[in-house]
Formats: C-alpha cells, sequence, structure tokens
C-alpha cells in the first residue's frame, strides 16, 4: 500500500473500488461478492455496525471512500471469523475490515484515530513489537493514557481494585516486563516484515 | 470416435429415473435393443418421490404410468434392477459392461399380493420417504414400484424371520438363496442417466438440520406432502405434528456456495414455489417466508413464481440467512440481514425448509462414464452420453429432452454413423 487511496471525483467513482480490490488485502475477492448478507447476519454485533460489511462493500463498489473509510464497521469487528467460515463466496470479510481500518488510520481520518479499538490496537502492538511479549500493565497504561492524561489517570484509578486482584491471584506481575530472549532479533525481522509490506502489499499471487 | 462399424447394436441405458426411461423408450421405438440397468428395486427415480411436479402441479404418476406402458409393450428393453454398473471395458460401438446385482429375494411371480409383507415383522428405514418412516421388511418399494414386485431386506432374509416371511408367500415366489449376480453385457453405446442425490443438508451446519427436528429439508417436504409419504400428506412438524402456521423457506442451502455446491441447482427456487403452494393449499391461515439471495424461475416459469407472489401471506426477504438457532417451544429462530432494509432480525418459526440443492449421484460410482465436468456431472462428449440431472441440474421436462438427445446421439453410435 504505498500510493494513498483515491478520492472519488464523481458520486459514483469506480477509481475507490479498484483501488481496494488491487491494494487491501483479499480485495481481489471482494470483487466476487454477491450481496448475500450473510457476513452482516452472522456478525455478533451486527446490529451495533452503521452498515455492517455486506452494505460496506456496496458502498466500496459505489466509491463512497469518505463513508467507507469513517464507518464503525471497520472498528466494531470483533475478529470471531463467521463471516470468513461463511461467506458463500469465500470472501475474507474480516481480513477486508481489518485492512480497511489500517488505511483509514494511516489517512488520519478522525474516526479511526479517536476509536478505542484503534487505541488498543496500537497499545498492544507497541508492547509486542518492542518486548515481543504483551504486558498487562504497559498496554492497558499506554491505551489509557492516549485518552490524555487527566482521563489516563482517573481510568487507571477505577481499574485499580481489579489489578490489585489480578496481582494478588499471579495473572499480574510487578517489576520488569515480560521479554522474549531475543528482542534484537525480534526487531530485525519486524523490519523486515515492514520493508516486504511496504514493497509487496496488496500484490496478488 | 470409431470408423469401424459398431459390434453391438444394443445402447445400454444406466440409471431408470424419467430420464433413463425416456432414452429407453425413445431408442427402443426407434427399432434399438435397450438394455436398463438400475440401481434401486424400481423404476421411477426422484419423480417417483415426489408430491407433485411444477409447472402444472400434476401428479407424478400419469408421467411414469404411460412410460410404464410404453416399457412393458417393447419387446425390446430388458431391465436389471438392483444392478450397477462395476466395469466398463473396451470403446464405443464395441464396450463390455460388467454388471452387478444385489439379492432382491423375490422371484418374477411375485403378485405384490403382499402376504409376506404381513409375515414380516422387523422394520427397516423406508429409503423411499427418505427414513421419515420404516417399511416392513419384506416391502414394496412405493405403490407406484416397476416392476411391481416385492423385495426382502437382506437384514432378514438368512433369519428364521426370513423363513416365515417365505413360507407366507402361497405362490413361493421367495428366494432366500438368491446370492445376485454378476455378468458381462456387449453393448454399443452407454447413455448415463444415474440422476441426482440431494446434498447433504447435515454439511450445512448454521442451518441446523441435524439436531433440530423441525428443520427439514426439500424433498422431506416433498414426502411429508405426499398421500403415500410419511404423514399421508399432511404438512405436519415432525417434533410434535403441529400444523405449522409459520413456515420459513430458505433458497440456496448449499447451492452457489463456494464451501458447499458452487453451482445453481436451478430447479429449488421453483420447488419452493411449489411448496409455498403446498402449505397454503394445506392450512389458510399460514404465513409462508421465502429467504433467498435472487429468485431464479428459468424457462417460461415466471408466471408460477409470479402467482406466489401474488398471494399476500407469501413474503419473500431477500437475505440469505446466516444461521438457525434453537427457539422456545422447538419454533427454530431464522436469522440473518434483510439485504433490502438492513434489519438484522431473528424469526421464530413453526417450520423451517432447506431448499438443498442437486448434486450428481454418478461421481462417486468410479467415475465410468469417462467425461466428468467440474462439479461432477457427466459431460456429454465424444464417447460419453449424459442424459438428465446426471449431466446438469435439470427439471424434468428439460431431463425428458436431454434424454430424447440422448438417446439420439447413442442411436448415431450404434449404427455407426456418428464420428
Ligand atoms: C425438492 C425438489 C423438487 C423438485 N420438483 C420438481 C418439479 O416439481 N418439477 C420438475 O420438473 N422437476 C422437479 N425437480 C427436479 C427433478 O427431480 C429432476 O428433474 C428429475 O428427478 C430428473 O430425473 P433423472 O432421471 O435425471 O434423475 P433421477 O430421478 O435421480 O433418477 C436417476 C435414477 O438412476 C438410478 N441410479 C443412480 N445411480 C445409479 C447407478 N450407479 N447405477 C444404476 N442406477 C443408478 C437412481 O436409483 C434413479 O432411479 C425437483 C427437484 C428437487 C430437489
Ligand atoms: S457473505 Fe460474502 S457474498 Fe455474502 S454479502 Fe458478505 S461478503 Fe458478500
Ligand atoms: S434455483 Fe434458486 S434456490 Fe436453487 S440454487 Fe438457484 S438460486 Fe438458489
Amino acid at each position: 500500500m504505498n500510493a494513498p487511496s483515491p478520492t472519488p471525483t464523481k458520486k459514483y467513482d469506480l477509481s475507490f473500488a479498484r483501488w481496494v480490490y488491487d491494494n487491501i488485502d483479499g480485495g481481489d475477492r471482494m470483487a466476487l461478492c454477491m450481496q448475500c448478507g450473510t457476513c452482516s447476519g452472522s456478525c455478533p454485533i451486527g446490529t451495533q455496525m452503521d452498515h455492517g460489511p455486506r452494505k460496506l462493500f456496496m458502498m466500496i463498489r459505489a466509491g463512497m471512500k469518505e463513508a467507507v473509510l469513517t464507518s464503525n464497521t471497520l472498528w466494531n469487528c470483533v475478529s470471531c471469523y463467521n463471516c470468513v467460515v461463511r461467506c458463500p463466496r469465500k470472501v475474507p470479510v474480516a481480513y477486508i475490515l481489518h485492512d480497511l481500518a489500517t488505511v483509514a488510520v494511516r489517512e488520519g481520518y478522525a474516526e479511526a484515530r479517536n476509536s478505542d479499538n484503534a487505541r488498543f490496537a496500537k497499545a498492544f502492538w507497541w508492547s509486542a513489537a518492542k518486548y515481543g511479549r504483551t504486558d498487562e500493565r504497559l498496554v492497558t497504561g499506554k491505551y489509557y493514557f492516549s485518552f490524555g492524561i487527566g482521563e489516563g489517570y482517573k481510568r487507571g484509578m477505577a481499574n485499580l481494585p481489579i489489578a490489585m486482584g489480578m496481582i494478588k491471584t499471579k495473572r499480574m506481575h510487578l517489576g520488569m516486563p515480560h521479554k522474549c530472549s531475543n528482542t534484537g532479533e525480534l526487531h530485525k525481522i519486524l523490519a523486515k516484515a515492514a520493508e516486504i509490506e511496504a514493497r509487496d502489499h496488496g500484490k496478488q499471487g | 470416435m470409431t470408423d469401424k462399424q459398431p459390434r453391438s447394436r444394443t445402447i445400454m441405458v444406466v440409471g431408470g429415473g424419467i430420464a433413463g426411461i425416456t432414452a429407453a423408450v425413445e431408442a427402443a421405438e426407434a427399432g434399438y435393443d435397450v438394455v436398463m440397468v438400475e440401481k434401486s428395486p424400481t423404476l421411477g427415480g426422484r419423480v417417483a418421490q415426489m408430491n407433485r411436479y411444477f409447472p402444472k402441479l400434476c401428479h407424478p404418476t400419469c408421467g411414469l404410468e404411460i412410460n410404464y406402458q410404453r416399457i412393458k409393450k417393447s419387446k425390446r428393453i430388458s431391465l436389471f434392477t438392483l444392478s450397477t454398473v462395476a466395469a466398463v471395458k473396451g470403446s464405443a460401438g464395441a464396450y463390455t459392461v460388467t454388471v452387478k446385482t444385489e439379492p432382491r429375494f423375490v422371484k418374477t411371480n411375485c403378485t405384490a399380493c403382499g402376504d409376506c409383507g404381513q409375515a414380516a415383522e422387523s422394520e427397516i428405514a423406508d429409503p423411499f420417504n427418505y427414513g421419515m418412516k420404516t417399511v416392513k421388511a419384506a416391502y414394496l418399494p412405493h405403490t407406484m414400484a416397476f416392476p411391481m414386485r416385492y423385495v426382502v431386506a437382506p437384514e432378514v432374509a438368512k433369519t428364521p424371520e426370513g423363513e416365515r416371511i417365505k413360507a407366507a408367500c402361497k405362490i413361493g415366489a421367495i428366494d432366500l438363496d438368491d446370492q445376485g449376480s454378476s455378468f458381462e453385457l456387449e453393448v454399443g453405446a452407454i447413455v448415463w442417466a444415474t440422476g441426482w442425490k440431494p446434498y447433504p443438508a447435515e454439511n450445512l451446519t448454521a442451518y441446523r438440520w441435524a439436531d433440530l427436528p423441525n428443520v427439514i429439508t426439500n424433498v422431506e417436504m416433498e414426502r411429508l406432502a405426499s398421500p403415500d409419504g410419511p404423514t399421508q400428506g399432511r404438512i405436519v412438524r415432525p417434533s410434535d405434528g403441529a400444523v405449522p402456521k409459520k413456515v420459513a423457506l430458505i433458497q440456496c442451502a448449499g447451492s452457489r456456495d463456494l464451501n458447499h455446491l458452487a453451482y445453481c441447482s436451478r430447479i429449488c427456487c421453483l420447488a419452493s414455489m411449489k411448496h409455498a403452494a403446498y402449505v397454503r393449499e394445506q392450512v389458510a391461515e399460514a404465513e409462508v417466508d421465502v429467504y433467498y439471495i435472487d429468485l431464479r424461475a428459468h424457462d417460461k416459469l415466471e408466471s408460477f413464481m409470479r402467482r406466489l407472489k401474488a398471494d399476500p401471506q407469501v413474503r419473500f426477504v431477500k437475505s440469505k440467512p446466516s444461521r438457525v438457532e434453537p427457539g422456545e417451544g422447538g419454533n427454530p429462530t431464522v436469522c440473518g440481514e434483510n439485504t433490502l432494509t438492513r434489519e438484522v432480525y431473528a424469526r421464530a418459526y413453526d417450520l423451517v425448509v432447506l431448499a438443498t440443492g442437486m448434486q450428481a449421484s454418478v461421481s462417486e460410482d468410479g467415475r465410468l462414464a469417462g467425461s466428468y465436468d467440474d462439479y461432477g456431472f457427466v459431460f456429454t462428449e465424444g464417447e460419453t452420453i449424459g442424459a438428465g440431472v446426471a449431466s446438469g441440474p435439470l427439471d424434468v421436462s428439460m431431463s425428458v429432452q436431454s434424454a430424447t438427445a440422448a438417446a439420439c446421439k447413442a442411436i448415431q453410435v450404434v449404427s455407426g454413423v456418428r464420428g
């Protein structure tokens, strides 16, 4: 995904649809969607999505880039994979939503920036990439403080009893963060992966 | 194909459904000898298992009866029931076919008086009714059986019950020593008319056919509605025998689905229109919801669909349901998204009918026909001749047309004019 996604110039503009087919993980299969509704009906939180995957895919075809990249459907997906398993056209629905979410973040949409899921995903990835492990305290801390210092403190305090309980039952530890044995190697692997992604992302075959 | 003169002018027809019967009588009436090989104890195939058939909602009996008369009149057709093709050697004009026959334990002098059935005590699952009821271990496959001869189930043949069944037959038609047989035949052409089987509903795990009794398939619906079916034609819920007031029909159950059958089975939309009509005829207050991706009334049958669309108690919901869940009182709940309104619904029904598709039945029989398409249907090319649903999803009238075409090709092969 080197080039940013094109902005449609007219009401029904295929350029965004074509860009999605070519650049989004599973986008080529999305072209085969037959609008049956299985995905949106299978979703455990389908009623809380503004559009749901089926309609979102139609909106992509119609070139409605803004509406697609600001949709809460991208953020409400809980990765249960019901839709992926059931889609009669083998469209990898969840992968497409995840990749579109990444695009929305990268292209700076406020809805994406402000979404709880994006904040949490960033905190999670920060810990995983740095230590090779997720540390509960660091992930939650980073997530809470992404809302600002005051709000972070408030949230942390509100959850303190839970944290204490977890420490008592050895579900959370004190001391240095958990780490994998060779973080240096991990960072090299991730750098290489980023390089490959920048080069090959969305390439088919 | 062949420049040589064919060695045999006999045409073999494998499968005795409406397509096989048609191919056989057409060829025989044109003056060719025909050998029919049918796996079950009777001719008629899936058509015999239907209550009525579109477009005119006629009873299958009339169409079959006329054809049985044509077979009886013809001196050129030999019929082997309970038989399958085990091997095919040679090529067009000179095939050697190995036919394997399972024992029926009942000889040709059976008059179908039914005394043996009276004597039988054990019951076996009734294949004619898709196991929805049982039959006595000495049984007539169905009321329209051809040949009209009883069958003794192999399960009891070698038991004391078998002896009692044998003793009950006054004309001595029962032969418990029947071993079946295997024999070779020389034929010049083979028409594959082995038809279809319902796509297994248990594979559609999200629709819960296997564990919710009030989720049934369309072929089961045909039997429920049939006067000679498990309920004498009364459409009732399997769980408690109640008359269903709210019925859901789910289209494309296993068809047009890359996880199941990739193709459109072509007849199930119209079969469901028929099922809506069955329910509405029997239950005045019944409401029927048809869940569909798109409705496909092939050929000239759009008018049949329009008739149902005019009924205010038949509702059409554009949605492929995502799943069926158990509900209160044995009512299955159909869940999904209405794609026109974007409503995410969960609706309870008394009865849910899955419009399961048609799968080729021949592909698992050793692929003896030679040439098949990607979906396992017989592909007519070169020496391979398919007829009816063995060659693709067709309705009865299209099956008959394809069978006539197949008979014509077979005649060309055995008279050496093709190639
Ligand atoms: C629910 C439902 C409802 C339908 N309703 C209608 C309708 O209303 N109107 C309509 O026009 N069509 C209808 N159809 C379609 C109709 O059933 C088919 O068009 C018809 O059965 C095709 O006949 P056939 O002879 O090709 O196959 P079949 O009826 O399947 O006959 C094949 C025969 O071959 C035999 N056989 C199978 N394998 C072997 C073997 N290896 N060796 C020897 N014999 C073998 C079988 O025992 C059977 O007797 C319906 C289908 C479904 C699923
Ligand atoms: S389940 Fe698949 S084919 Fe159906 S609407 Fe969703 S993506 Fe499209
Ligand atoms: S005929 Fe109708 S129900 Fe059957 S597969 Fe085709 S579209 Fe689906």
